[in-house]
């Protein structure tokens, strides 16, 4: 046998099975990791919302795992998304007039929180610049980032009754839809409506009574979300909110996508249309600690209602 | 000719992965599905002046900065299944998957992977607001701002817990062995008294990277409560968690069997707007009787000059 027809062979023998090899090992992940998807298989529809919010999930880039510097060690994914810095300019409407607007958010998932930062172009200062912001069941008005925490520095307006609206916006962008369908668990139901994956599911805590209905792309990304308020008494929590432009906008790029355009309407009508400059989803530092005026506001108020 | 160069520049790149293979030898074989503290396990042992002995080399799960499973839960984040995990400070459930068996992970996308990993934990320090965005801009610039990135010493609380401790009726030494890759820094060590001396007058002090440490028993807890720092270390290894020379940290190790507990309380009233008490970690006592620590090689940071994004590493 001619030595370079040797040499192709065993070339090729060992390409074979290095891609046997990696096969077997794949399929050997894949069994050791099944253990969840074995569980659901029974039960059909619930395997298929497992599979869907994971999916759902992995579009965005929230499951993510990593062993550098760990040897033999494999830990499974988790959800890496807690903190976010959103920045994006637009038009913003109040009572239907438009105003061109910078528009910056900063968010996070543990504790629920969320700064919204909203500067209006034209008109007087004082009424064009706005920060409002709400932590779990406390919201105030900021006259300044942090104000209110050193004596002197700004002022933290109490404005409790936002709350729920406020945390409203933190769960439905996607991140907190996949979060709070996964925390529902059998409570989130899927479904296909129109050829279309829809999500829908019941939100939590102070948001009890709130149903979120989010569609899913064909790259499994949410490309609306709408809620609903069953409960009886009238509220400003149904709200209807379209996403699209997926990419990384990140400075420091962590392989999250997050939507480059947000439309949010209300009735039908539009309240706020962004285009996204950037997204920091490097989990930066942000905060969100309660003024002591806030919290003290806060247990008037509850006191007063009789805790309700 | 071409074939030789290759072969050179290959055994070129494993001579330079040897001795960090070295390093990771021990351990490298320490399979771990997840990274909550370990259950202790065995008696505690005592001095015979009945304190509990924490003497020992306390790398049972390899060294505590080490690695991404460890760095996790340093950050607050305890994967206690294949399915569940939990926010330590919180206890909010934290959503967890199998991984995708059908999409490996390339050295960026795991850098990447491994940065975020690192930062989801809720337990910060509350900075007050006039440092806020310089604190996301030191993280954010961690590579060239990381005063420990340029083979500096971690300092404390970013040390952890020590690799060694040997305790002595009026002393202890603490040894922190240096670290390459994803942490560049140089070896520590600590000797202090716990003889009942009081701490020299803060403004008496010249700032150090370890400062003026002194430790005490508060019932089987050993306290070390440290002032008279420099400023030029961060309390974590991710964050931008910078501090003043005004910084006083107390340390509590706690042994149980073979777990030894640690938690750092920092106070610093210039820079954060209330003390911060960083997420419980526990270490194994190595299990081997005879375990040494091995020689740390010569911390030489070689990274930086070809570092072109913001990505951490």
């Amino acid at each position: 046998m001619p030595k370079k027809t040797r040499v192709l062979q065993i070339s090729m023998i060992a390409v074979a099975a290095a891609f046997v090899f990696h096969n077997a090992f794949a399929q050997n992940e894949g069994k050791a990791t099944s253990g969840a998807d074995a569980k659901t298989a029974a039960a059909g529809e619930t395997m298929d919302r497992a599979k869907i919010l994971r999916a759902a999930a992995d579009a965005l880039g929230m499951i993510r795992w990593s062993d550098i510097g760990a040897g033999a060690t494999r830990l499974p994914g988790i959800d890496i998304v807690n903190t976010m810095e959103i920045v994006a300019s637009g038009t913003i409407y109040d009572n239907g007039q438009p105003s061109t607007c910078e528009y910056r958010a900063a968010l996070a998932y543990v504790p629920p929180s969320m700064r919204v930062e909203i500067t209006r172009k034209g008109g007087d200062a004082a009424s064009q610049h706005t920060i409002q912001t709400v932590r779990e069941n406390y919201a105030w008005n900021e006259s300044e980032i942090g104000a209110g925490l050193i004596p002197g520095k700004g002022t933290a307006t109490p404005a409790m009754p936002a709350a729920k609206a406020r945390l409203l916006q933190l769960w439905i962008f996607p991140y907190g839809v996949i979060k709070a369908a996964i925390a529902a668990g059998d409570k989130t139901k899927v479904s296909m409506e129109n050829g279309d994956t829809v999500i829908t599911l019941p939100l939590s805590g102070s948001l009890a009574g709130v149903t979120a209905t989010a569609t899913l792309d064909s790259k499994n990304f949410i490309t609306k979300v709408e809620t609903r308020d069953e409960s009886a008494a009238p509220s400003n929590l149904g709200t209807e909110v379209e996403y699209s432009d997926y990419a990384d906008h990140g400075e420091v790029l962590t392989d999250i996508k997050s939507p480059g355009h947000i439309v949010e309407k209300q009735a039908g009508k539009p309240v706020l249309d962004l285009r996204v400059k950037m997204v920091d989803a490097n989990d930066p530092y942000l905060v969100f600690p309660v003024p002591s005026n806030v919290k003290a506001a806060a247990t008037a108020s509850a006191s007063k209602t009789g805790g309700n | 000719m071409r074939s030789y160069r290759s072969s050179l520049v290959a055994v070129a790149a494993l001579l330079c992965l040897l001795p960090a293979a070295a390093g990771a030898q021990e351990f490298s074989s320490l399979r771990r599905t997840i990274n909550a503290p370990p259950k202790p396990s065995g008696t505690t042992p005592r001095t015979a002046d009945g304190h509990p002995d924490l003497t020992g080399v306390w790398n049972g799960l390899g060294d505590n900065l080490l690695g991404v499973p460890n760095q996790i839960a340093n950050d607050g984040v305890s994967i206690d299944s294949e399915n569940s995990s939990h926010d330590i400070a919180t206890g909010t459930p934290i959503a967890t998957f199998p991984r995708n068996a059908t999409r490996g992970l390339n050295n960026e996308q795991a850098e990447r992977a491994a940065s975020l990993l690192r930062r989801v934990g809720s337990n910060r320090p509350v900075y007050k607001p006039q440092y806020w965005q310089m604190v996301k801009e030191f993280d954010q610039n961690a590579n060239e701002e990381d005063p420990s990135n340029n083979c500096m010493p971690a300092g404390i609380p970013r040390a952890g817990i020590p690799s060694y401790i040997g305790q002595y009726p009026n002393y202890f030494i603490f040894i922190y062995p240096g670290q390459g890759g994803l942490i560049a820094t140089q070896t520590m060590y600590r000797m202090i008294p716990a003889d009942g001396r009081k701490h020299t007058p803060l403004e008496d002090l010249d700032g150090t990277y370890t400062g003026e440490a002194i430790a005490h028993w508060e019932g089987d807890t050993l306290v070390v409560d440290t002032w008279g720092f420099n400023s030029s270390t961060w309390f974590d290894q991710i964050g931008g968690y910078f501090h003043s020379e005004n910084m006083h940290v107390v340390e509590r190790f706690h042994r149980d069997g073979n777990t030894l507990t640690w938690t750092a309380t920092v106070e610093d009233p210039d820079v954060l707007l209330e003390p911060w008490t960083t997420t419980p970690r526990v270490a194994l006592l190595n299990p081997k009787a005879d375990a040494m620590l091995p020689e740390s090689l010569p911390c030489s940071e070689r990274d930086l000059t070809h570092t072109v994004t913001k990505e951490h590493h």
